[in-house]
């Protein structure tokens, strides 16, 4: 019984980062139903982001600031430079073939994942970074939960997760900036008609969306995962599984579906093969496609005829 | 405007695709070093003698780039100093081509055939990783072109599906039983995890040592792993209490690390000890083992010249470079043998036919360079490093 607790934690903590990587496709998907393939590659430089704000503090065991507050600066760093970097994006990537077929801005979005790639391989070199956050971080205290330890770094990843959940489910149904949002998405043109400004509203919406997958690159490094240019491949793959899986568009959707695939990920390392979890996390994809098109808990689409 | 945000779009696209598709490229070798080490002395000596007309391009194949560029940025540098040395001793005028393979079975057969279609490349270098190996294995045969490895482990490689192969350093088939023993008999190990990476390599010395570990009367316990994984957390859940090693099999350290930490966050006691693809400065966690296929040349008197010229130009280096050295001098001296019996410069054909008659007296690993029928270096062993709490490797074996 321990054993599945054990792993049912591991799975809840991957599917927390998940979760949030999904946050950021699902909530672009539903302002202007557009994949953003290079939603990974925002992810990835969050993590780089966040790593260099904590050389830059003093590394790992010697930090110039108290632990908290470097932790803290991490964060802020990663999230408010993957915001710009997402906006960054928007304007000179997406916005000028927002109008154009819907191939063109996916074919666009391939172009920027391969761009970030190389940008992160020529500006971090290729080396691996590890955070290390065993040197700051007391990784053997924390809370116990049915005899199954959890440490600081992962209560932080699932807090972090469902906090910024209800932050992002708050801003988007109860502020004029969600009512802008939910507007653009249902009709740009009626938006305008109504005073919205619709560009100003998608800036919002990248600049959102990518600082929860800054935030979800710091926290996969606070929980050990190696930092390099190509971790935003699988993990925008995962992201994108989760929140289709969960219904793309919605925000809760996005969060069980993240939960959801941590979880079969860890059940099926421990009671299967592990080698298989990337198989099914995929194949999981692929039956939701098949047998319920809109998610767990999406919408069906209404079609205007 | 819109048409110009658009092209600019295009460029963008256009600039990654060109930094992602441009991993080859083809340098002459740097600067001489000032002073041609002993050993590149010896390797006048095995050639035959100067030839100053020789000239001819060898590829290097490593992964530059990826998960194990600083494996592979090692290697790379160590064969252009090879060249150089070579190139000052003899008066030959070889080239290094860069062949960047990121350790992927796929990239290094794209590679493959890029390097096969190119007439000026007489001989390989690399690849690195086993998998890598045998993606190229078909092309090369076809091409006719001798490759001689600094790092690929895995036994099968030379039971004669590629000909054309060699390696200078020994196989898994040395590497499995000689760590076996270690974990056996010096740890007193009686319980061990293998955390098999699902790769040729992964498979083929976690069978290898596997089956010693077995012999030896050790408990195994074998967890297979994807190589595109992540997380190792719920891997560390499946390690019992009483486990005294985790081996591991990955060829990329920081993996290694990363099970290491997740070991101490879970409270469990075991020790990790990593195969020679965890040999480099990202695994340093105090007290774990690491393998490797050639010796801290350091302590080695006829290396002495090569690691200070390596020093003094790219700064430290580890267990990779110093083989691959040696890769390219079997490379250059079989063409400069080939080119002073023909008196033109070497073609592939010249080279391959030379290799087995490679003979490199007193190399920089500290013994003689000698192939055996199938491609396999004589008499060749592994060499085991213990952790120390600064995070360097120290050899204890």
């Amino acid at each position: 019984m321990e054993y599945f607790l054990e792993q049912l934690v591991n799975g809840v903590i991957f599917g927390g980062v998940y979760a949030l990587i999904a946050l950021g496709y699902t909530l672009i998907y539903g302002v202007l139903q557009f994949l953003n393939l290079a939603h990974g590659e925002v992810y990835m430089m969050g993590a780089f982001f966040g790593f260099f704000t904590m050389t830059a503090l003093g590394g790992p065991s010697m930090s110039i600031l108290p632990v908290p507050l470097m932790i803290l600066l991490m964060f802020v760093v990663a999230m408010g430079g993957s915001a710009l970097l997402g906006i960054g994006i928007e304007r000179f990537a997406y916005r000028p073939l927002r109008r154009s077929s819907r191939l063109a801005p996916l074919i666009s979005a391939l172009g920027v994942s391969l761009f970030l790639q190389s940008a992160a391989l020529l500006l971090f070199s290729s080396k691996v970074r590890l955070y290390d956050s065993n040197l700051f971080l007391n990784m053997q205290s924390g809370i116990s939960f049915f005899g199954v330890m959890i440490d600081i770094a992962e209560i932080m990843v699932v807090v972090g997760a469902i906090g910024l959940m209800v932050v992002l489910w708050f801003l988007v149904n109860r502020t004029n900036l969600g009512r802008a949002m939910r507007a653009v998405a249902v009709d740009q043109d009626a938006a305008v008609m109504n005073g919205i400004d619709v560009d100003r509203t998608v800036v919002w919406t990248f600049g959102i969306a990518s600082a929860l997958a800054g935030a979800a690159g710091v926290m996969s490094g606070l929980l050990l995962y190696p930092v390099d240019q190509y971790i935003g491949v699988f993990a925008g793959l995962k992201g994108f599984t989760a929140a289709v899986l969960g219904g793309i568009g919605s925000i809760p959707g996005a969060m069980l579906g993240g939960f959801l695939l941590g979880i079969t990920e860890a059940m099926v390392t421990a009671y299967l093969n592990p080698t298989y979890s990337d198989f099914l996390a995929f194949f999981i994809l692929v039956i939701v496609l098949l047998v319920r098109p809109r998610g767990l808990l999406g919408r069906p689409a209404l079609v205007k005829v | 405007m819109k048409k110009h945000v658009a092209l600019g779009v295009s460029g963008l696209a256009a600039l990654a695709l060109l930094a992602t598709g441009c991993a080859g490229s083809s340098t002459s070798s740097e600067s001489s070093t000032a002073a041609a080490s002993e050993s590149a002395a010896a390797s006048t000596e095995a050639s035959g003698g100067a030839a100053p007309e020789c000239s001819g391009t060898i590829a290097v194949m490593a992964p530059l780039t990826g998960g194990a560029a600083s494996i592979g940025q090692e290697q790379l540098n160590f064969a252009k100093l090879a060249v150089d040395d070579f190139n000052t001793a003899n008066g030959s005028m070889y080239k290094v081509f860069e062949s960047d393979t990121q350790l992927d079975a796929g990239q290094a057969s794209t590679q493959s055939t890029a390097i096969a279609s190119d007439t000026a490349i007489i001989g390989v270098v690399g690849p690195a990783g086993s998998q890598e190996v045998s993606a190229v294995g078909p092309t090369f045969k076809d091409a006719g072109i001798g490759y001689v490895s600094a790092s690929a482990t895995n036994p099968d490689l030379t039971n004669g599906s590629n000909p054309g192969f060699f390696r200078v350093v020994p196989t898994d088939a040395v590497q499995g039983p000689t760590d076996a023993d270690y974990i056996a008999t010096t740890l007193g190990a009686k319980n061990v995890v293998v955390i098999e990476e699902k790769t040729d390599y992964g498979k083929g010395i976690a069978s290898s040592v596997s089956e010693a570990l077995t012999a030896a009367g050790v408990n195994v316990t074998s967890i297979p792993v994807a190589e595109s994984k992540k997380s190792y957390d719920d891997i560390i859940a499946k390690v019992a209490d009483d486990t005294d090693v985790v081996f591991v099999t990955f060829q990329v350290a920081a993996k290694s690390q990363q099970v290491a930490q997740s070991l101490v966050k879970a409270g469990k006691k075991a020790v990790v000890f990593g195969s020679d693809g965890s040999f480099s400065a990202d695994f340093k966690t105090p007290g774990a083992y690491v393998s490797a296929f050639a010796p801290d040349i350091n302590g080695i008197p006829a290396a002495a010249a090569v690691a200070e010229a390596f020093t003094a130009k790219y700064g430290k280096f580890g267990t990779f470079g110093p083989p691959t050295y040696v890769a390219a001098q079997t490379i250059l001296q079989a063409a400069q043998r080939a080119c002073t019996t023909s008196g033109a410069s070497a073609d592939r054909a010249g080279v391959l036919a030379e290799l087995p008659n490679t003979n490199i007296a007193g190399s920089i690993l500290g013994g003689d360079i000698k192939f055996d029928a199938k491609g396999d270096v004589d008499g060749a062993k592994f060499y085991i490093f213990k952790i120390d709490e600064a995070g360097t490797a120290v050899t204890v074996q």
